[in-house]
């Protein structure tokens, strides 16, 4: 007798069954900035480069970081990092700390030698660069990256600009800036030290003889506080001060010292001062918690010694047999809307006196357009210039403190890169490349915080205050790897996917596919529950509806 | 006791019944104690603990458990044994069902016994003549021989077929009286039962699952096909104890026609009744009456060709029910009344209500039913006797 | 971040019949894969059965027998049995129920199972109610809680399921979340490689059952951890606690909040079950400190 075959068995697998047609909407995998990466003056792949950091890929993370940068250990070191203000991260605990993580993957890279890697291609196509610091050295970098032939104009004997004349060594230790600067230099631009193009016809000459020309002098020219007597032997101005302490030149001023301003050069020439040996005083309109200078750096000039004089404003000076009397008034600070505008009001009965030996006014700099009659036109206190950076005269274009007023290092390196995108497309119409739309940042509420538990930021180990009066020893620390590589793992890597796999393992349909560096959505099966999306750990996967 | 005897032993039918599992060597055998069956467990727990059994024995909570352990390791490929009673058949109900739609192999003891309440310990074989319903197969046993070889029979049975099988024999009648059995050799049984290796199984290589939810035709053809498998079993087993017969000297028919052939009214029945119903027989041919005697032996799948066979021509038939069926009255009566439906030449058909509860019914008694009986109008609803 | 690691290996697929973000499909997964191909898995009725099933088709690599609801643990015992009796006996048996087929209508066989000590791993996908036939409640309903069945709320507690199974001393207890796939794989690892009755425990919130919506049920478990309502431990031979998850760091109030079948709940009543799940985590406290 044949056995009866049964029918009850399965034979197949649900595979032969569509749940896709269930759906009305699929995920898909998007990689968003970060609100860092929008914060970023140089548009640094931020979350990404954290992320190879996370995974031990140093070589990796420096190579994501000079794409955009070619000063990741200044950066590292002096950069305001508005990444940091912006961390999604600080609606849990803490920011990340991107910076000393930058400063991390730049002095590994100066530590292993790690270089440039040369142009792919030479171009015949001639770029003037006009200016050594952040702004010409970045564009001077990106152009020649590119192949271009670039000459770099330099007035005074060294490169750097401010980085190397106005940036005391206990913030950049100059053979970080001397490396980095080399560094860029080897990629084969030719540099001429001492040059300083004199003026409108000069530039006009230098325009002649190249394909382009970019402008990024600076802003030389100090601020004059109004009423104060700059030719009064007690009077300083800060440019000048830092120009020669930097060198390493004396200045004969008296024990104490009042610098006037509240922004980072104020910090910069209080606590130079004080590593000098004098009693430094600072006095500014801003109220403490205004001070424009970075709160770490107030913090650690109180810690230094310097006095604040806050909410404050000089009327005028009266000079004696041993020094000088400041006759102050208490004022009422009030911000504007924009960076830099305020109104105030003097307190009633609010005068005061402070003797001190000199005055250092720290009140910034503006930019030197006159110079430039003829060819360039101011707009407000900057030269002008178009969205691509150039100038009113066709193939000048200009940048860092010269064309803005955002006057930090990190601007001047991003207008510099940008600059040179724009003058790559302005003399090799085939590299025109449209800037892209930074687009919608990762919002907190994209981020599963499940997988990221409370952790402290890494306080990033600082000299002691006894050492840093003693010398002009760099006051941050550089972290360990082994905490690099934890604080980076702090990053919620917004918007740049990680390969966590978490989309992969917790489909409840198996219909999330791992293909060649990702993920892809097997439509025939997702559901569109939004499960992946819920719990992706960094915000990369978003749901689209069907119709 | 581990010496595996080849000669007679004095068995209780209970003991019988062991010695026939052991023989078959169950991979499995779920087991829950219940009055009158429990002679069967302890025996066979006694063999497993002496080595002489080598079988998983499971002792679960509760019959339920039993029956539900027996269903999932048959499926897994084992060859399976339980066996129980009344309440304990019973509460398996659901799983009954369960067992012959998973196309088992399920070799199960029912010792008849009336189901509470009230409560009662007697011969009564409504408890699986309830389960008439479920599929299973069903073979009903009048002494300790006969259950000890229909067991051994059943398996080759169920294991071909892949249908479970209900053995069943009358509580105290058959399941505590004691007799000469030939328990056979080893060898003799291995020969004769082929290992059991179904074609669907739940198989780690295959992968293959079963029960999931279906449609209503895939039900629906699960039926037709059990209702093909169950078509075979009359011949199959006729065949089988043939076979057996050829072995040991007893064979077995689906039916088995005592002094039938000519006879003027046959006596029909199952289990215990039986032999007292051949010694009524016997002494009512002494006194003339043309009376035989046709012993049901599988009741599921009814055997309905040869019960129309067996009584076409005779002029009439008494069937003699231990149960008793709310309604319909006598089972077997209503049984057959439905087979001889329309038959040519059909017997006029008594139904009697006899021994119902465990009462005694004893060959006298028999002898006055078929005298009065044969003579009488038959009615539709079964009579109770006494 | 940790990374999930349990192993993909193909023991499940897609197509099957869950709703769109079933956690319980996702449990499944996680245990398919991580028991691997040598396994066989009874399945009473139970989401789990419509997942797995839909004749002619298997969303799942390893042979299934679907049981009656009653029978999860004595299918699962002769599935064993049979396959210890065929020389099979490293393979590992699982029976996949849920809390019906568990607290209520399975325990009676679950209890034998455990007292004989049968070598099966009996995983328990609990959504604390009949959630496959429209959502009535079970005895794993917990206090307060909305079902079909208890239009009003329930009025007595969850079932302590795990101190039922400690009484039985077996080998291996243990509590599992959605949320926490890690500690899911661990002790299925573990419990794979114990000889005997090992029970596994999964809180699976029901979109349907519970009212959450389609993207929140790992959420929502990861909540009922948080806040101690389903506390993630292991029993060792009856008798040794171990926590896993070592902090009830929320009250519950986030966790209902998200749920429909708390919905309306009045102060009064949230703080009933707030002083429920703090006695509760309470005695957990003292077992696992050894009290």
């Amino acid at each position: 007798m044949e056995k009866m075959p049964s029918p009850l068995w399965t034979n197949s697998t649900s595979l032969e069954r569509m749940t896709g047609t269930w759906r009305n909407a699929l995920p898909y995998y998007k990689n968003l900035p970060s609100p860092c990466h929008g914060a970023c003056p140089v548009d640094g792949e931020i979350a990404q480069w954290l992320l190879q950091v996370n995974k031990e890929d140093h070589f990796g993370a420096w190579i994501t970081l000079v794409d955009n940068n070619p000063f990741p250990s200044i950066a590292g070191r002096i950069c305001h990092h508005p990444c940091e203000t912006s961390c999604n991260r600080t609606n849990l605990d803490e920011t990340v700390g991107i910076c000393s993580l930058e400063r991390f993957v730049g002095d590994k890279a100066l530590a292993d030698g790690w270089a440039f890697a040369k142009p792919q291609e030479e171009r015949p196509e001639k770029i003037a660069i006009i200016g050594g610091g952040p702004a010409g050295l970045s564009a001077a970098y990106q152009l020649r990256r590119r192949g271009f032939q670039v000459d770099l104009f330099e007035a005074r004997p060294a490169l750097g600009g401010l980085l190397r004349y106005g940036i005391p060594a206990y913030r950049l230790d100059k053979s970080i800036l001397d490396q980095e600067i080399a560094r860029i230099i080897d990629l084969g631009i030719t540099t001429h030290l001492n040059a300083e193009v004199l003026d409108a016809k000069a530039l006009k000459k230098l325009r002649e003889n190249y394909d382009a020309v970019y402008l990024a002098t600076g802003a030389s020219k100090p601020k004059a506080l109004p009423g104060l007597d700059y030719c009064a032997d007690y009077v300083l101005d800060s440019a000048e001060f830092l120009a020669a302490t930097n060198a390493g030149e004396k200045c004969e001023l008296g024990e104490h010292l009042v610098v006037i301003g509240g922004g980072s050069a104020a910090m910069d020439v209080a606590r130079t001062a004080r590593r000098l040996g004098h009693r430094v005083s600072v006095l500014s309109l801003e109220p403490d918690e205004l001070l424009p200078a970075q709160r770490a750096e107030v913090d650690e000039a109180k810690e230094e010694g310097i006095g604040f004089i806050c909410s404050s404003m000089l009327k005028s000076v009266v000079a004696g047999d041993d020094g000088i009397t400041l006759r102050c008034t208490k004022i009422d600070f009030k911000p504007g809307e924009t960076r830099g505008a305020f109104s105030m009001s003097e307190v009633d009965g609010g005068t005061f006196d402070l003797t001190a030996h000199a005055i250092i006014p720290a009140i910034g700099q503006d930019a030197d357009i006159d110079r430039w009659t003829g060819m360039l036109n101011a707009q407000g206190p900057v030269v002008a210039t178009d969205a691509k950076w150039q100038t009113e005269t066709d193939g000048i274009f200009a940048g860092g403190d010269l064309a803005s007023m955002d006057r930090f290092v990190t601007q001047a390196i991003g207008m510099g890169k940008h600059a040179a995108v724009a003058i790559a497309g302005y003399v090799c119409p085939d590299q025109v490349v449209s800037q892209p739309d930074k687009g919608a940042e990762v919002p907190y509420k994209a981020i599963n915080t499940a997988y990221h538990p409370k952790e402290q930021r890494n306080a990033q180990a600082h000299l002691m205050v006894d050492v840093r009066l003693q010398s002009f020893k760099e006051v941050q620390l550089p972290l360990p790897e082994a905490e690099a590589i934890k604080e980076a793992g702090r990053c919620f890597t917004c918007g740049t996917c990680t390969l966590c796999d978490n989309c992969f393992l917790y489909c409840p349909d198996v219909a999330i596919k791992k293909v060649d560096g990702g993920y892809t959505v097997d439509a025939d099966y997702c559901k569109g529950c939004g499960l992946c999306v819920a719990e992706c750990p960094t915000g990369s996967i978003a749901m689209q509806e069907e119709s | 006791m581990n010496k595996m005897p080849n000669s007679l032993q004095l068995l209780s039918g209970n003991h019988a019944v062991s010695w026939a599992a052991r023989l078959c060597k169950p991979d499995v055998a779920p087991l829950y104690p219940i009055t009158p069956q429990t002679p069967i467990l302890e025996k066979i727990t006694e063999f497993h603990a002496a080595g002489a059994m080598k079988t998983e024995l499971l002792t679960p909570e509760s019959e339920h458990s039993a029956m539900s352990a027996c269903i999932s390791a048959s499926l897994t490929g084992a060859r399976v044994f339980t066996a129980t009673s009344s309440q304990g058949l019973l509460l398996m109900h659901e799983l009954l069902h369960y067992a012959v739609g998973a196309r088992t192999a399920i070799v199960m003891f029912n010792v008849n016994r009336t189901p509470a309440s009230p409560w009662g310990f007697w011969p009564d074989q409504l408890d699986s003549l309830a389960q008439r319903d479920t599929g299973w197969i069903q073979l009903y046993s009048e002494t300790p021989q006969e259950s000890l070889d229909t067991v051994i029979q059943s398996f080759v049975l169920s294991e071909k077929l892949n249908l479970p099988c209900m053995i069943n024999h009358d509580a105290f009648y058959v399941s505590h009286s004691v007799e000469p059995v030939d328990v056979p050799d080893q060898g003799l049984v291995d020969g004769f039962l082929p290992p059991f290796a179904p074609e669907h199984m739940l198989d780690t290589n295959v992968g293959s699952s079963f029960g999931a939810p279906i449609d209503q035709a895939t039900w629906n053809r699960s039926r037709k096909e059990m209702a093909a498998a169950n078509d075979l079993v009359c011949d199959e087993i006729t065949k089988i104890g043939r076979e057996w017969g050829a072995l040991t000297g007893r064979s077995y028919e689906p039916l088995e026609k005592y002094r039938c052939d000519d006879a003027e009214v046959v006596v029909v029945t199952m289990g215990s009744m039986c032999g007292t119903a051949r010694e009524a027989i016997d002494d009512l041919r002494n006194q003339g009456i043309q009376a035989g005697l046709l012993k049901v032996r599988l009741f599921r799948p009814l055997p309905k060709q040869a019960l129309q066979d067996a009584l076409r021509g005779i002029p009439c038939a008494i069937v003699l029910d231990r149960n008793y069926s709310p309604g319909t009255g006598g089972i077997l009566h209503q049984e057959l009344k439905s087979v001889m439906y329309g038959q040519e030449n059909a017997p006029k058909i008594h139904g009697l209500l006899a021994g119902v509860g465990g009462l005694n019914v004893s060959a006298e008694n028999i002898r006055d039913w078929v005298k009065k009986y044969q003579k009488a109008k038959v009615e539709p609803e079964s009579q109770w006797v006494e | 971040m940790e990374a999930i690691k349990y192993e993909e290996n193909g023991q499940f697929h897609s197509g099957h019949v869950a709703c769109a973000g079933c956690v319980e499909a996702l449990a499944l997964r996680v245990v398919l894969n991580t028991v691997g191909q040598d396994a066989v898995a009874v399945v009473p009725p139970s989401c789990t059965a419509v997942i797995c099933g839909g004749y002619p088709f298997s969303s799942v690599k390893i042979p299934v027998f679907h049981t009656t609801l009653e029978s999860g643990a004595a299918s699962a015992s002769g599935v064993k049995r049979a396959l210890v009796a065929k020389g099979k006996p490293d393979t590992t048996v699982l029976c996949l129920a849920g809390d019906g087929g568990t607290y209520d209508i399975g325990l009676q066989a679950l209890s034998s199972a455990a007292e004989r000590n049968e070598d099966i791993l009996y995983v328990c996908f609990d959504n604390e109610g009949y959630m496959n036939t429209g959502g009535q409640k079970s005895s794993s309903t917990p206090l307060n809680a909305v079902t079909g069945s208890t239009p009003a709320g329930k009025l007595t507690r969850k079932k302590n399921m795990v101190e039922i199974l400690a009484a039985h001393r077996i080998p291996y207890i243990a509590t599992a979340s959605p949320s926490d796939l890690n500690d899911l794989t661990d002790k299925v690892k573990k419990a794979k490689n114990i000889r005997g009755m090992k029970v596994l425990i999964i809180l699976i919130p029901c979109l349907p059952g519970w009212g959450v919506a389609d993207d929140r049920a790992v959420a929502c478990a990861r909540e009922a951890v948080n806040a101690g309502v389903f506390p993630l431990f292991e029993v060792e031979d009856g008798t040794k606690y171990t926590l896993n998850v070592k902090e009830k760091v929320q009250p519950v109030n986030s966790y209902l909040a998200m749920q429909k079948r708390y919905r309306q709940l009045s102060e009064e009543k949230i703080s009933a079950i707030q002083a429920d799940v703090d006695e509760d985590w309470q005695r957990l406290m003292d077992k696992t400190n050894g009290r």
